[in-house]
């Protein structure tokens, strides 16, 4: 039902149609009473349909299409690779390409299908179907795919794969120096890092009598492998040979149960649809741990100061969620050839996961200033583990947390003559969140968190997040979770003209209200027009064109909407000497928010030069200007698409395409000026000063090219298929001053642009199918993949992972060429 | 109308002649009679969905139709074959507008997944269920489908949304895992961009429902939107993002500090400069749970 849920297709990369293209062609053709091919009414060549089984009209069951294919396939070059191996799993061996099988029993409509396929463990899939015509349909499926994210990871850790990571190679956490560490990371071996997704449905849809169909669907999908993740929050820039940087490799091992059912009425002036859909989130594990190995020291300096030493971070996972939505939509027909329907919607996210404790130490983190080792006012950056590394330090056990969803969607259309259509609607559309969480610490009356994660509360005094009434009043740190609840209510109003038999207007106008909760702004308003049009007076050519206005506007910028989740609105805060820092500058503005104006263009051609050929051109512009100094100021795409196909015969077909496009997103901001005072959020004020400002224009090119080629020799089948990608990105910079940059002292030659970043693809299939007898064909084919990227986030991470405390266990992306040779047997059953 | 006699699937018990407008006077003249011109045109369709349920009806209820019931009634087309319009076409040149085309298939399949058609952006640009589908033969294993897949449909129009799923990173669909229609009903939606949900998250919780949450702590752009970071059919970044990192952030970070530091390639592995803040995954490998931490100690998306 393509109305509800996922998984409407289940196949390949070896096969993405699932067998339909290789399908032998009916030499008859499509029709024998009018000349060339048909087209589908805008214009573009029907596929041949498959050469139809002979069946008779018995009440027996019939097999018909039914074959299997298998063979082997063998794999060259970097076989390893993740871009190769992303979404396939290639691997030398032997191989179903594919089974199907077809049952049926035309007298009462019934049928069985079954398609099957093995690629390899995690690319494979079965699917069986049970139905009879207007009747019912079961489907069952199980499928296996795989995700691979990285082809050339190190890990200095053991345990991948769990949620604990402990050092390897004798590296001693808390101990080690970046020599040792960079020895373990070089000596790893490369691994792949991937998440598989296997999963099984269950799908039913039932007509209860010609009026009232029901259908239920159920899935059960669970993941598992590794990804690159994060570490500790730190600064290495700041802080040389001190704490460290990781790129940890987190598991991932989790299943979801998602289901939908519903009924449907449809008669003849009402109709009716009401469904539930429910997803079900559970995760193996709650938390993620894994030891550092870098030893921590101080900023300050004194007579008897000593750092703790924390060894181990600690990551939440994504908690266990539910999820309920209810919907229903009721529509009657009007007078007018017109119908009205309403659809109301409700629907609930929530989780209840046990909350971990802030901090998973023994004994103190902190800095202890007096060097005594005693947590109290004397010692104000010392904080006991005990009093911070319990559930009975949080505010509550559990996260208690729900967002509720509200939709009403009315909408009439109505045609008072065969030429007019009028069109209105309105939308109400709410979010709500259901509680929040105040971080607050029973045990010791102190409010916020413990940025600890291995990390920079140890050395920097006041940075641990925590904010106490009488050591630390002037802190200012998070302490309150942040509801953002939000509505939407939208009205439009449109009409179409059929200005003549071949041609058609249509205008709509839109208003879009969204008050969004503890945002920058209260009130964020669209108006948008759209016109479109429609064009076959000739009847070799079929155009059509839509273009779109929008205007975004809204209530004032509130430039920091989110002081009150922080301590600053505590009783007992103190405001700090020289008054509260500049959270952030005022001329900023974030794009979802942010005035903009946006022209929109689509256009399309298909041209019919010859019965057996068609073209299709496409134009397509996006052009957003953004209202904001600082932030997005601009992102404009633009490209075009030609294709080509011709269709001479059922033996032979031919396409060719090219698409083009480019964007430019624009965006500015602003450094600060450190040595100033950090109080001013005024743009150009004494905190951020022009002299700070920078922008980049980031580009990005794309051209791509495709052709296939099928003829059918009769002895035998060739077909060819080629893919190309050619993707550039430059970004541009510019700046005011070296007062912008990161590292000022190198302004000099800093120069103005990154490294170009590339992406290519050349791939390229040629297949050979050579029938042996009536029964059994032979399948011969080579599968050509070459990558070439260039990612500037990556370089020099061929030479070092570990690179001074950085320690990185993805090497990202590389270059590849990759080549699979198939020897598939297919017999026809 | 009335009650279907026998044992006729129910989805095809009511199938009646269809109204074509263009041929008022018209009267059915039944399968056989169709056939005895379009005998490989019936060939084709006996291998179709349509056919076999169509049939099974005819069988319980003599008289039902078959090719009238979506072709309308075939007097008059027999009698002037080439005349266009007065047989109910769903081909370039038929002869039978679009609308009509439309409002025939939807007699029986109105409801459910096509219950916001009209008014739909491929409503308002005048496109025919035929464009999409073809029921008059087995082109694609499931869907009755123009081409060979639901994809390879959509690209006849959308080559440029396809052709970005070649990207270095995209979600599954040139590898037929996936298809346009798990996120978008091309029948017509709540939404905008036909989104099968009420919103884009609700869309992508779909296949992502470890990002639902909602979490102790979270970031309001992933919140309000995943489409705020992510373009949905391919990136040449990493992980479907619309901008390198640090600068994706940087859109809408300037805080005190370290975020709002201009970086350079003097920042990259081998420069001078070194800085986490942009090699690799930049902001992402000290801010890990970017989609939200349901840490207690986890404000900052740290933990």
């Amino acid at each position: 039902d393509s109305g509800v849920g996922v998984d409407l297709w289940i196949a390949n990369k070896f096969d993405p149609s699932a067998g339909a293209a290789a399908d032998p062609k009916d030499p008859r053709g499509t029709t024998w009473l009018r000349p060339g091919e048909k087209r589908t009414p805008t214009g573009t060549l029907y596929a041949c349909p498959a050469e139809p089984p002979v069946l008779d009209g018995s009440g027996a069951w019939q097999q018909y299409d039914s074959s299997i294919q298998f063979g082997y396939f063998t794999i060259g070059g970097d076989d390893k690779s993740a871009l190769w191996r992303r979404y396939a799993g290639w691997d030398d061996g032997f191989v179903l390409g594919l089974l199907e099988l077809h049952f049926v029993r035309p007298s009462d409509g019934s049928y069985i299908d079954v398609r099957a396929s093995h690629i390899s463990e995690h690319d494979q899939y079965i699917k069986g179907t049970v139905g009879r015509a207007g009747s019912y349909k079961i489907e069952a499926y199980a499928r296996s795919t795989q995700n691979v994210v990285s082809g050339n990871a190190r890990s200095i850790w053991d345990g991948v794969g769990s949620n604990n990571l402990t050092l390897a190679g004798g590296l001693v956490p808390g101990a080690s120096t970046p020599a040792q560490v960079a020895a373990v990371s070089a000596a790893a071996p490369e691994r792949v890092l991937q998440v598989n997704r296997d999963k099984q449905g269950l799908g039913i849809n039932y007509f209860f009598d010609p009026r009232w169909t029901g259908y239920f669907n159920v899935t059960d999908e669970q993941r598992e492998g590794t990804r690159p993740f994060g570490g500790p929050f730190f600064f290495n820039f700041a802080f040389a040979d001190n704490g460290g940087i990781f790129e940890t490799i987190r598991p991932i091992d989790d299943s979801t149960v998602n289901t939908n059912a519903g009924i449907r009425f449809v008669g003849n002036r009402w109709r009716m649809d009401i469904g539930y859909s429910g997803s079900f989130y559970r995760d193996r594990y709650r938390s993620f741990t894994y030891e550092q190995p870098y030893a921590l020291w101080n900023v300050v300096t004194g007579p008897g100061v000593r750092s703790s030493q924390l060894t181990q971070g600690q990551f939440s996972t994504e908690p266990d969620n539910d999820y309920h939505s209810l919907r229903a939509t009721l529509s009657r027909s009007l007078p007018m050839n017109g119908q009205f329907s309403v659809t109301a919607s409700g629907a609930s996210m929530r989780q209840d996961d046990d909350l971990l404790a802030p901090i998973n130490c023994t004994g103190t983190f902190g800095i202890d200033l007096v060097g005594n080792g005693q947590v109290g006012p004397t010692n104000p950056f010392l904080y006991a583990c005990a009093d911070w590394n319990t559930p009975a330090s949080l505010s509550r056990r559990s996260a208690d947390m729900r967002i509720d969803t509200t939709l009403v969607d009315a909408r009439v259309v109505l045609q008072p003559t065969a030429d007019l259509t009028w069109r209105g609607g309105l939308r109400f559309y709410r979010e709500d969140y259901r509680n929040t969480y105040l971080a607050y610490n029973p045990l010791t009356g102190e409010y916020g968190y413990v940025a600890e994660n291995g990390s920079q509360g140890t050395v920097v005094p006041g940075e641990v997040g925590i904010w106490n009434p009488v050591t630390g009043a002037s802190i200012l740190t998070r302490v309150m979770s942040l509801p953002l609840d939000t509505q939407t209510t939208e009205a439009n109003i449109g009409a179409d003209w059929r200005l003549s038999a071949r041609d058609s207007l249509g205008a709509t106008f839109s208003f879009t209200r969204n008050e969004p909760s503890h945002r920058e702004r209260s009130q964020v308003d669209d108006s948008t027009v759209k016109l479109n049009w429609t064009n076959r007076a000739l009847g070799w050519l079929t155009l059509r064109a839509n273009y779109v206005y929008l205007r975004r506007s809204g209530d004032r910028y509130d430039y920091d909407p989110y002081a009150f989740t922080f301590s600053e609105h505590l009783p007992g805060f103190v405001e700090p000497e020289g008054g509260l820092p500049a959270h952030t500058v005022d001329a900023l503005r974030k794009y979802d928010m942010a005035s903009r104006d946006q022209n929109k263009i689509d256009l399309m051609a298909t041209v019919m030069p010859r019965e057996d050929m068609s073209f299709t051109a496409s134009l397509r512009g996006d052009w957003n200007d953004y209202d904001a100094k600082l932030g997005r100021q601009k992102l404009d795409t633009l490209g075009a698409t030609l294709q080509w196909e011709w269709q001479p015969s059922p033996r032979t077909n031919a396409s060719l395409f090219y698409a083009y496009d480019r964007s430019k997103l624009g965006i500015a901001n602003v450094n600060e000026d450190g040595a100033a005072a950090q109080t001013d959020p005024v743009l150009g004020g004494a905190t951020y000063p022009e002299a700070g400002r920078w922008w980049v224009d980031d580009k990005q090119r794309n051209h791509s090219m495709g052709a296939v080629f099928v003829h059918d020799f009769r002895r035998f089948k060739v077909d060819a298929a080629w893919n190309w990608l050619w993707s550039r990105g430059l970004t541009h910079y510019r700046f005011a001053s070296e007062l912008a940059l990161a590292w000022p002292d190198v302004a000099a030659y800093t120069g103005n642009a990154f490294p170009t970043m590339k992406y290519k693809l050349n791939s390229l299939t040629l297949g050979v199918t050579m029938p042996i007898n009536e029964q059994v064909s032979l399948r011969l084919f080579d599968y050509y993949e070459r990558g070439r990227v260039s990612d500037w986030h990556y370089l020099g991470f061929d030479e070092a992972r570990v690179i001074d405390h950085r320690v990185y266990s993805d090497g990202g992306p590389e270059d590849y060429d990759a080549n699979l040779v198939g020897l598939l047997l297919t017999i026809r059953l | 109308e009335g009650k279907p006699i026998g044992d006729a699937p129910p989805g095809f018990a009511y199938a009646a002649v269809a109204h074509n407008p263009a041929a008022p006077d018209a009267k059915a003249v039944g399968e056989q009679v169709c056939t005895a011109c379009h005998a490989l045109e019936n060939d084709h369709f006996s291998h179709t969905l349509h056919a076999l349920g169509l049939r099974a009806a005819a069988a319980a209820t003599p008289g039902a139709p078959v090719c009238e019931a979506c072709h309308g009634p075939g007097s008059a087309h027999a009698a002037q074959p080439p005349e266009k319009g007065l047989i109910i076409g769903f081909t370039h040149g038929a002869g039978t507008p679009i609308e009509v085309q439309t409002q025939t298939c939807l007699a029986c399949h109105q409801g459910g997944a096509r219950d916001h058609w009209l008014g739909s952006v491929h409503q308002r640009n005048g496109l025919s269920c035929s464009d999409c589908h073809n029921p008059m033969g087995r082109v694609s294993p499931e869907g009755s489908m123009a081409r060979t897949s639901i994809n390879e449909t959509c690209a006849q129009c959308h080559r440029d949304i396809r052709a970005q799923f070649d990207r270095r990173s995209h979600m599954p669909l040139p590898e037929g895992q996936m298809t346009c229609a798990d996120c978008h009903n091309p029948h017509g939606s709540l939404t905008n961009p036909l989104l099968k949900t009420n919103s884009v998250n609700e869309t992508c919780y779909q296949c992502h429902a470890e990002k639902r949450g909602p979490f102790l702590f979270e970031h309001a752009p992933v919140r309000g939107s995943c489409l705020n970071c992510h373009t949905p059919h391919g990136s040449n970044q990493l992980s479907l993002l619309v901008a390198p990192v640090p600068f994706l952030c940087q859109q809408c970070h300037s805080h005190l500090r370290h975020p709002n530091d201009l970086q350079t390639p003097q920042s990259l592995a081998g420069g001078p400069h070194p800085d986490e803040r942009i090699m690799g995954r930049g902001c992402i490998t000290c801010h890990a749970q970017i989609h939200g931490s349901n840490n207690p100690s986890g404000p900052r998306l740290h933990k």
